[in-house]
């Protein structure tokens, strides 16, 4: 295989994904959001959402945090340093894939 | 690649969804445009004299924490909330404290340009920030930052006596400096109210395209 195409087969599969790359993309420009901006701007309801934050969690590229804004509950989500790491990497290997 | 590029500058861009942010800036233009003539229209010993700068800070200072009370009970509950890496208001502050040293070194070279020309500068520079904050996310908006550029040439041409005369009863009797005050007197009227009208409809509209949500858990 040449350099190029390995390159190809390096990238990051749990990011890969359309619904995740999304959702990683905007928890990297953000420091933290909640789940309702990220069902918002993904337009993704909510089981699906939940399904992608639940696999990212198991990779360990999102912290999960459960409060409340006043009496409502609030999922509040954000990138760990793995997942940031994680998502440069992959944007590297996509650009130099591409 | 591109679509990623967009992606990562979605969070930014939903700071102003709501046009809050243009509210924002309205107020902070007509707040010192207000505290610019109660200092221009005062006797000297009165007390604008001397809490106008104060007054200027103390709003610069309350705007951003204006703008977090009022998207706490309506933009977060409609369409979420977001936590930026670099604070609007550190920015905001690191802004108008450039634009302060700014000011300070036009009136330090004073003598050698024409200091209103500065104005006008600066009054573009203002149309074009509004133009890279706001009108990325919503076309239209490149109207407004337009409008604001025409309106900051028309000020600059407008006749030195209609301009001193804004800032006539001031109680520095020299004509250049009424001038000044004129111009920025009136560029701060047209670029708050421009900024009101446009945060305005930015409102009526995401209110109401959006709904807020029953209270549920998520």
């Amino acid at each position: 295989m040449n350099r190029q195409i390995r390159t190809i087969a390096d990238l990051d599969r749990v990011i890969h994904e359309p619904g995740r790359l999304m959702i990683v993309a905007l928890l990297f420009a953000a420091d933290r959001a909640d789940f309702l901006y990220l069902q918002h701007e993904t337009a993704m309801n909510k089981g699906t959402l939940s399904s992608h934050l639940s696999r990212l969690e198991e990779a360990g590229y999102v912290a999960v945090t459960k409060t409340y804004r006043g009496k409502v509950p609030q999922t509040l989500l954000c990138l760990t340093g793995a997942g940031r790491k994680a998502f440069e990497q992959y944007r590297r290997n996509l650009k130099e894939a591409l | 690649m591109d679509q990623v590029g967009k992606l990562l500058a979605r969070p930014r861009l939903y700071y102003n969804i709501d046009g809050l942010g243009e509210l924002g800036g309205s107020v902070l233009c007509l707040g010192y445009a207000l505290l610019l003539w109660l200092r221009m229209h005062s006797p000297a010993d009165s007390v604008w004299q001397r809490i106008s700068s104060f007054s200027f800070l103390a709003l610069l200072l309350l705007i951003p924490y204006g703008i977090k009370a009022v998207k706490t009970r309506i933009t977060y509950p409609r369409t979420g909330f977001v936590e930026y890496r670099k604070p609007f208001h550190t920015q905001a502050i690191a802004g108008a404290l450039g634009a302060l040293t700014a000011v300070g070194v036009a009136i330090g070279f004073r003598r050698h340009w024409d200091i209103s020309a500065l104005v006008s500068l600066a009054g573009l520079a203002f149309a074009a920030s509004c133009g890279y904050h706001f009108a990325r996310a919503v076309r239209w908006k490149w109207v407004i930052a337009g409008a604001m550029a025409v309106a900051t040439f028309v000020i600059a041409f407008l006749p030195t006596n209609v301009l001193g005369a804004l800032g006539n009863d001031s109680p520095v009797a020299h004509p250049d400096r009424a001038k000044l005050d004129g111009t920025v007197l009136l560029s701060l009227m047209v670029y708050g109210a421009m900024l009101l009208i446009s945060g305005g409809i930015s409102l009526g509209i995401y209110l109401r395209q959006t709904q807020a949500p029953a209270q549920e858990g998520q």
